[in-house]
């Protein structure tokens, strides 16, 4: 036990946590301002996957820089929101159904693509060349007296995106609630029908944080397949699309809260890191496990503290 | 049935046509898409879409693995029929399908598996196994109001992990290090339905009758019995039916169990079939998720779902056998699944096609139809 605690605190373990976050959180940001404009988006999963992918083989195309095939990645992420929002406001469609599409797309497609991109490997990208992001070295604090080195050892080495999903927190909420478009979002996703009698176009603001989300989505698996791992593999997003949609619920559809929530389940994945080097007597499947049992028992014990709440203020 | 009025019953004719329209417009449009994706992609188009269309019914072997698909395909689709009816938008049936194959290894390979209880004892255990996984999800909204959609998508993936653990550490192998395990004593195994000199189709065991009676079953439930009412009502309009009395809250969390128990169901057919005979890890190769399609093509009826659980078998499996022959890798069958939830799921009508057309044709929009269209 006392080796976990060392862990834990250890600035590598807070390197570790970071970057397993930031895919996360990035991913959650994105569902939560599709949530908050009322069109829940289950396809985040789908989106990190063909972001992820997509991010891989542009960055495999000789000259062409890492920011490009990042940017290729969100450029992804948005197209498949666009495509969500087409079928379900345009076509009417279910849009938790459309989602499960968007899934079922990107699993496949994603594979498919790898297959053709590779000569037939349907596993993984390994063979290719793609690039990396780059860390942020930020050893120059070390020049600050006491605390210099430490300083260094916690915020040297992250993924640039790390910076820019912190970042995205700040600029989520600003817009959010510092915005009159954040206040048109928030508007159509309580209650449509306010904003559609003042004008407000409902379904294009719905659009709009779909392909936002879709974005962010995308920006999420670009982390993950150019700097958590180096290449795409199948599946790599592992359900991470699917905890970002928990993190969002559990957040309590708030910048903040969200962040807590995917920084709380990033800690449960480096957790899944960490743990097979420092107890090699738990099984892997059960160290796997863990971030997706914690993620249902936040969920419940959060409804069962918002569902009081509501009661609460029901009785009053 | 002999009270309905003549002019209710073409009525019903005429919906259940322009239903099988749309459906088949859906696979038109979405293999025209997959022709395409061949076409710009693969060195002989032509010989991967033969191989796709038109290999199956040429021998006895694709044909079992055909009909095989189509039981899997249409438990599956019963099981999201079941909670789509209720709007409930659970989506634990992979789980629960690993669940059920799990309980039913245990059966099969426990000494009971060597007598004749090996293969009712192990389908009970299954469908109780997916049961209970489909119960959690449940009783985890009604009580506890945690979203069913993210709580059934986990479940999916502590099931596969309970999975490869007890297959790596628990269950009896042939040798140490092979993520299977033994081979399920015979007496454990679904029996062959076709098995004598002059008819002999591989693969297709008493899985399929277990389907056809799962159809009817659900078919009974939905529509002659008062939970399928209250079900399908609160499925419809959840405040008229909280207004008429109906504990909506049961209903959710019976209707997932019910679903969970027929995920089960699916997974004892993988592992007690005959495509198996003993539990692997990752035996089900995505066939879980596929009951959406299904059951959304169906429109969630079940006497629909074994309809079209056999057209998009057939895809399946040419897909699979396109897969090994030629160039083209079965995936491109994902693409066909996404285009035709989409379509079929949407408004998307043969009216709406020429709409479009005529709207990018000619500038001038013509409000008069496309009202009178979206009557």
């Amino acid at each position: 036990m006392m080796e976990l605690f060392i862990t834990v605190f250890s600035a590598a373990f807070f390197v570790t946590l970071i970057r397993t976050t930031t895919p996360l959180l990035l991913a959650t940001m994105g569902g939560l301002i599709a949530d908050l404009s009322g069109a829940l988006n289950v396809a985040l999963e789908g989106m990190m996957l063909t972001g992820a992918l997509t991010a891989v083989l542009v960055s495999t195309i000789p000259g062409v820089p890492w920011y490009v095939a990042v940017l290729a990645g969100m450029g992804a992420g948005a197209v498949l929101g666009l495509l969500m929002a087409f079928f379900a406001y345009r076509l009417k469609a279910d849009i938790i159904l459309v989602g499960f599409a968007i899934n079922i797309l990107a699993a496949g497609g994603t594979v498919f693509a790898l297959a053709m991109a590779t000569g037939g490997d349907k596993g993984t990208s390994i063979n290719l060349p793609s690039q990396a992001i780059p860390a942020v070295n930020l050893s120059f604090l070390s020049g600050i007296p006491v605390i210099g080195p430490t300083l260094t050892a916690f915020l040297s080495g992250h993924s640039v995106l790390s910076w820019v999903a912190a970042f995205s927190v700040f600029l989520v909420w600003y817009f959010l609630y510092r915005t009159p478009w954040g206040l048109w979002l928030r508007g159509v996703g309580e209650y449509p029908a306010a904003p559609e009698a003042a004008g407000i176009p409902v379904e294009k603001i719905r659009t709009l944080s779909l392909i936002a989300s879709g974005a962010l989505a995308g920006l999420g698996g670009a982390q993950l397949a150019m700097f958590n791992y180096v290449g795409f593999t199948r599946d790599m997003t592992a359900g991470r699309g699917f905890i970002a949609l928990g993190a969002v619920l559990l957040g309590a559809r708030h910048p903040v809260g969200a962040l807590l929530a995917a920084l709380l389940f990033g800690t449960f994945e480096a957790f899944v890191v960490v743990l097979p080097g420092l107890f090699n007597w738990i099984p892997p499947e059960v160290i796997r496990m863990i971030p997706f049992v914690v993620t249902i028992l936040a969920l419940v014990l959060f409804s069962v503290r918002a569902q009081r709440a509501l009661a609460l203020r029901a009785a009053k | 049935m002999s009270n309905v009025p003549a002019i209710d019953r073409s009525s019903r004719w005429k919906a259940v046509r322009s239903e099988v329209g749309r459906a088949v417009g859906a696979l038109v449009i979405a293999l025209a898409v997959a022709f395409i994706v061949v076409m710009l992609t693969s060195k002989a188009p032509f010989e991967a879409l033969d191989v796709l269309l038109t290999q199956i019914p040429q021998r006895p072997r694709t044909i079992g693995l055909w009909l095989d698909d189509v039981a899997k395909l249409t438990i599956t689709g019963l099981a999201f029929s079941l909670v789509f009816q209720a709007r409930q938008f659970s989506m634990g049936v992979q789980g629960q399908v690993y669940m059920g194959a799990l309980a039913a290894s245990y059966v099969a390979l426990s000494p009971i598996g060597t007598t004749w209880a090996g293969i009712p004892l192990g389908i009970v255990a299954a469908m109780i196994a997916g049961g209970f996984w489909g119960f959690i999800p449940g009783i985890a909204k009604a009580k506890l109001g945690a979203n069913e959609i993210v709580s059934s998508l986990m479940l999916n993936y502590i099931a596969i992990e309970i999975v490869n653990l007890m297959v790596r550490t628990n269950l009896p192998k042939p040798q140490p290090g092979v993520l299977t395990t033994n081979d399920f004593p015979a007496t454990s195994v679904f029996p062959r339905l076709f098995d004598n000199d002059w008819l002999s189709i591989p693969r297709l065991d008493i899985g399929l009758l277990l389907a056809i009676a799962a159809v009817g079953a659900v078919w009974f439930a939905l529509y002659r019995t008062s939970w399928g009412l209250k079900l399908r009502l609160v499925g419809h309009n959840p405040q008229f039916a909280e207004y008429s009395g109906i504990r909506s809250t049961f209903i959710m969390v019976s209707a997932m169990t019910v679903s969970g128990a027929l995920g089960g169901l699916l997974g004892s057919m993988f592992v007690q079939g005959q495509s198996y005979g003993m539990l692997i890890v990752l035996f089900e190769g995505n066939l879980a998720f596929e009951g959406i399609l299904v059951a959304i093509v169906a429109r969630s009826r079940p006497l629909a779902v074994p309809v079209v659980a056999l057209f998009y078998g057939y895809l399946r499996q040419g897909a699979q056998l396109m897969n090994i022959r030629t160039d083209v890798p079965a995936e491109v069958i994902g693409v066909v699944t996404a285009i035709i939830i989409l379509l079929v799921s949407s408004s998307f009508s043969l009216n709406f096609i020429k709409r479009w057309f005529k709207r990018s044709s000619a500038a001038a929009p013509a409000p008069a139809t496309a009202g009178g269209a979206a009557k």
